[in-house]
């Protein structure tokens, strides 16, 4: 079907090229040109197949690239086709009546490919209802001998799960399919209208996560079937002293399914009466419901506008209102028809959501002179949260446990307000310095901080299009400060009080870029990056959270342009990422004030610091690529090779007392350790022979690819081309589990989990292209 | 006519005004040049907006009668030649036309203050790429100084650029937004990511704080070593900001995936294996994102 489409589409731009060659000589020099390239395409690959394709389609087939432009002196008309038929295709075209109308279309299909050796034991019954066996379930949930649901223990995993033998295999895929449209009419010389419209479905299945207990994590093919669509509106006057646009956007999410649910695997009835630990043992429900993305709309009314001013003088500006809305009908508290009964009914039936935006922007900028040059800036975005809070004080944990530990809903509101001024000195015509100085305010509600103030001074100096060097060099230093701090907004969510978010916690951040191309001489240009930062957090009582992060980057490359029909390059990078955390690993503290009183669960770990443990993510890549183009060197020959390379390793240590503790078996004592009475220090568990520690691995992959492509026309028109791709990935991923002695399988029952099988793996993979060439 | 001038013009030509000496003056000496124009937007002369419709190589070389009639040379009797200006002083040459729609932030924009005009990324004359960028791409264009983002294009996870199904100027407008970080569309960070992920807009009976600003908090949209594109592996990003009693804080190593069922937060998709409506959740018991 796909070759065949391809052939059809192929013998139709060939049929109008011949008949546009025939009238490709009118009155003004009318042209039609273009060129089509097809062929077949063979791919080869051996170990994770959608890794290699991801977003694209590189089955055995055909492949096509077709290009065809009308030129009159009335009118421009384009069309493209890429790939016709397959489930990356492409097509566009463009009509541009010199300048009066300009009309454009779109259709363009995206891929996203996941795997194509998943397997679930789950079934599709209906769209977004998954079940499951139930004599399968029945017998796990009776314990029946020698059948095992979902493994917990290392002696579990000898023994394959009930579940195995049930899965199926499938494609893990979907696809995304824009369609685009867009007219832009110049009503008159200073007026333009324009309109655009804007389709985006999603269709097929992603990876899912659906789980009913801490023992009980599943992940299934969810079902994708939304359409988004967006649309825009505008009018545009302008005039030698400005201009001004007034619009109207407007975008539409549909999700046709609403919730999704499905069959737990570790039950066939409803455990009744509930089990108040269900959340945890995985005595909770027969199935599971959740909510899916709702259904939503946003609306936006902008005006835009500029001024021309003397002396090199401009004001611009925006504002834009807009609202989101969101009201989708809820589901109940849960699906279990054990629990459902006792619960109140829900405080409304509809989520009532709505957000509502201001953006405003001012910017003026002013050159009076070669010497100065001025920049002002001022931003303000309000995010206003007016969805009514919803009591969910009752609710029920993953359909399995009422709980009266629910809560209201939060919701965050965010105002923004941004003054940016920067000054610039031309040392010389061709050495500007500029300072900037920025002070950037969020105003934030459900915050531990309600107020976040980041003061940034800015420094850079360039050297700018002189005959042998450029440079670009910049400095930039930020103090974050917060302001009305709340210990009990992070103490309420149950946190130790010496956390602090990354995203509002006070921060000084120092990063630096520079920026070198020498061009030696006219044919040779070597270029240099190098760019380092590093954040740290502190602040009054910070003890726990992100504390550290740095980064560095440093690029290297050379450009070659011998002459007209050969240029070739190289370059190298290596980037250099760490970050430091610290947490603690300890059981609620003891409230002894609290009605009914809550007692410590243990000897009071909560407060001990040899609870304590971080994390450093040490992650250094190095990229590396190189090209060769030689078009013409040979007669009517083009050959194009490239190849890139980028090699990752991402370490995760973990260290710190508990850590040590872990390792040693050993329980540290210390001072600060509150030793409640008739609670001793337990010791970390010690099974015989081996420590209860291990450093994970680190995540590594190399990923290259080798890239040729020759072409050779035999006449002026006509010719053949001759492609191939190779692609190599290597990876090592501790969260990919595959069955033991076979790596590239994957195992779809693990430890507390029944899995799809998605992960990341190797492949190495090469596609052929041999291709037609002609040109009109 | 000279070959190459302004294709199929059904228009009358302009009569050159005082000083100027007229495209087919500049052609005489310049026979490449005009060519190269011709096959452009600038050289439709039936586009009434356009330099061939108007004083054409002197709609933005300046008046060149005296320069023609001193026989040419660089900067010869005041001809501009915008590639040689200062980026910003060029850029003034262009905004003169291109001051509307998606380039009406130009001025005072990042590049702009930073003296990236519009001489430094396209071409009138000599193009490579589409919209007469001087690369054949924009990965390869913008990677001239952002080559440290163009690099994350090769990590593991990515968006499609590399694919040729997404480019730089998908998610950015160089030439000036109303958003931060040049963000082509909308006004806030989340805006922009929402413009094409609108399952995730919400807005949800629950909403999950580092989401609604921003995106970027946990994920890093130019490429990453971890899945879906995050700012490091769970459960360790999560566990950065939840540090709280009994499992969000417990030490995930390599005994406990061997050996437990809480490796169940290691593996796969990690914390998210539970808590997989991690960017809100509009059921009503969804306040920890379980449903």
């Amino acid at each position: 079907m796909r070759i065949t489409l391809t052939i059809l589409i192929i013998s139709f731009f060939l049929g109008s090229s011949s008949l546009a060659l025939a009238q490709s000589t009118t009155p003004g020099g009318a042209r039609t040109t273009g060129s089509v390239d097809f062929g077949g395409r063979f791919t080869s690959t051996t170990g994770d197949e959608a890794r290699y394709e991801r977003y694209r389609d590189l089955r055995n087939g055909a492949t096509s690239h077709i290009e065809v432009r009308k030129d009159t002196s009335k009118y421009l008309f384009n069309v493209r086709v890429d790939n016709a038929g397959y489930r990356d295709q492409r097509y566009g075209a463009d009509y541009d009546a010199n300048g009066k109308v300009r009309l454009a279309f779109g259709w363009d299909s995206i891929p996203l490919n996941y795997s194509y050796i998943s397997s679930t034991p789950w079934v599709e019954q209906s769209k977004g209802v998954w079940t499951l066996s139930k004599s399968a379930r029945q017998a796990v949930q009776d314990r029946a001998a020698g059948v095992v649901g979902i493994p917990t223990t290392a002696s579990q995993l000898l023994q394959p799960s009930i579940y195995r033998g049930l899965a199926s295999s499938f494609d893990l895929q979907y696809r995304r399919d824009n369609a685009t449209a867009s007219a832009k009419v110049a009503a008159s010389k200073d007026v333009t209208l324009d309109l655009a419209f804007k389709s985006s479905r999603r269709d097929g299945y992603r990876p899912w996560a659906a789980s009913f207990a801490f023992n009980n994590a599943n992940e299934l093919p969810m079902p994708l079937d939304d359409r988004t669509k967006d649309v825009t509106a505008g009018f545009e006057l302008v005039k030698p002293e400005g201009m001004i646009r007034v619009a109207y956007d407007g975008s539409w999410f549909n999700n046709a399914l609403h919730d999704f649910v499905w069959d737990n695997p570790l039950r066939a009835t409803d455990t009744n009466p509930f089990d108040p630990s269900g959340y945890s043992n995985g005595n909770g429900p027969a199935q599971g419901r959740m909510a899916l993305s709702p259904s939503n709309a946003m609306n936006v009314v902008s005006v835009i506008g500029l001024y021309k001013m003397p002396n090199h003088t401009t004001l611009n500006s925006s504002i834009a209102f807009s609202q989101n809305t969101q009201n989708d009908t809820l589901i109940p508290w849960t699906i279990n028809n054990v629990i459902l009964p006792t619960m109140q009914p829900l405080p409304r039936t509809t989520a009532e959501a709505k957000v509502q935006g201001i953006n405003a922007l001012l910017n003026f900028t002013s050159r009076p002179t070669q010497l100065l040059g001025l920049t002002m800036r001022y931003r303000y975005n309000r995010h206003d949260n007016m969805t009514p809070m919803f009591d969910a004080r009752e609710y029920v944990r993953f359909d399995a446990v009422p709980e009266e530990t629910g809560g209201e809903t939060e919701q965050f509101d965010i105002t923004q307000n941004t003054f940016d001024i920067a000054g610039t000195l031309n040392l010389t015509s061709r050495i500007p310095l500029r300072l900037t100085y920025t002070l950037d305010d969020f105003k934030r509600g459900g915050r531990a901080f309600s107020d976040m103030t980041d003061y940034t001074f800015r420094s850079s100096l360039d050297i700018l299009q002189t005959q042998y060097v450029t440079v670009r060099s910049q400095y930039e230093n930020t103090h974050r400060i917060g302001t009305g701090f709340s210990q009990d907004a992070i103490e309420e969510g149950g946190a130790q009080p010496g956390l602090r978010f990354y995203d509002e916690a006070d921060r000084s951040r120092n990063k630096g870029t520079i920026i070198v191309q020498l061009d030696p001489a006219t044919m040779v240009s070597l270029n240099l990056l190098m760019a380092a930062g590093k954040d740290h957090y502190h602040g009054p009582g910070l003890e726990f959270g992100l504390k550290d992060n740095s980064n560095g980057s440093y690029n290297v490359g050379v450009d070659v342009t011998p002459n007209d029909t050969m240029s070739l390059g190289a370059n190298f990078g290596y980037d250099i990422y760490n970050t430091h955390q610290d947490s603690r690993n300890a059981n609620p503290p003891a409230d002894l004030t609290a009605v009914p009183p809550v007692a410590a669960s243990d000897y009071g770990s909560w407060f001990d610091p040899n609870r304590t443990w971080n994390m450093h993510n040490r992650e250094r890549v190095n990229n590396a690529g190189m090209y060769l183009d030689l078009i013409k060197l040979a007669p009517n020959t083009d050959v194009r090779f490239s190849y890139d390379y980028s090699d990752s390793d991402n370490a995760f240590i973990l260290g710190g007392p508990r850590v040590q503790e872990l390792e040693t078996g050993r329980a540290l004592s210390g001072p600060s350790a509150i030793v409640y009475p008739g609670f001793t220090i337990p010791a970390p568990c010690t099974p015989a022979g081996s420590t209860c520690f291990e450093q994970l691995p680190a995540v590594t992959n190399t990923w290259q690819r080798v890239s040729l492509d020759v072409k050779h026309f035999f006449t002026q028109k006509v010719g053949i081309a001759v492609g191939y791709w190779f692609e190599k990935l290597d990876i090592a991923d501790f969260a990919t589990v595959d069955l033991p002695g076979q790596p590239g399988t994957p195992r779809t029952d693990y430890l507390g989990a029944i899995l799809t099988g998605y992960g990341n793996r190797p492949y190495k993979a090469s596609t052929g292209f041999l291709r037609l060439l002609y040109l009109f | 006519m000279l070959p190459g001038l302004a294709r199929g013009a059904q228009v009358a030509k302009p009569v050159p005004a005082d000083g100027y000496a007229g495209s087919e003056a500049c052609a005489t000496c310049h026979e490449d040049k005009a060519t190269s124009l011709a096959s452009t937007q600038h050289g439709r002369a039936g586009n009434p907006r356009t330099p061939a419709a108007t004083q054409g190589c002197e709609s933005c070389h300046g008046p060149g009668k005296a320069h023609a009639e001193a026989g040419g040379g660089i900067g010869v009797g005041g001809i501009v030649n915008p590639s040689k200006l200062l980026p910003q002083r060029a850029s003034e040459t262009c905004t003169s036309c291109h001051d509307r729609g998606t380039h009406a932030l130009w001025s005072g924009s990042q590049h702009d203050q930073r003296n990236v005009g519009c001489v430094t990324c396209h071409s009138v004359h000599a193009p490579k790429g589409e919209r007469q960028i001087k690369a054949a791409s924009q990965m390869e264009l913008c990677g001239t100084c952002h080559k440290n983002i163009v690099n994350r294009q090769h990590r593991f996870t990515h968006m499609p650029v590399r694919e040729g199904k997404v480019e730089c100027t998908s998610c950015h407008n160089p030439h000036g937004s109303a958003n931060v970080k040049l963000l082509r569309v909308g006004t806030t960070v989340d805006d922009s990511c929402t413009s094409c992920h609108s399952e995730k807009r919400g807005p949800h009976l629950w909403e999950h704080a580092p989401v609604a600003n921003a995106c970027v908090t946990c994920h890093n949209p130019h490429g990453s070593n971890n899945e879906r594109l995050l700012e490091a592996k769970l459960p360790y990003l999560c566990q950065r900001c939840h540090v709280t009693s009994r499992h969000p804080p417990t030490v995930y190593d390599g005994f406990v995936m061997r050996n437990s069922q809480n490796a169940n937060k290691i593996i796969s998709r990690g914390c998210v294996n539970c808590h997989q409506q991690i960017h809100g959740s509009n059921a009503p018991s969804g306040q920890f994102f379980l449903r």
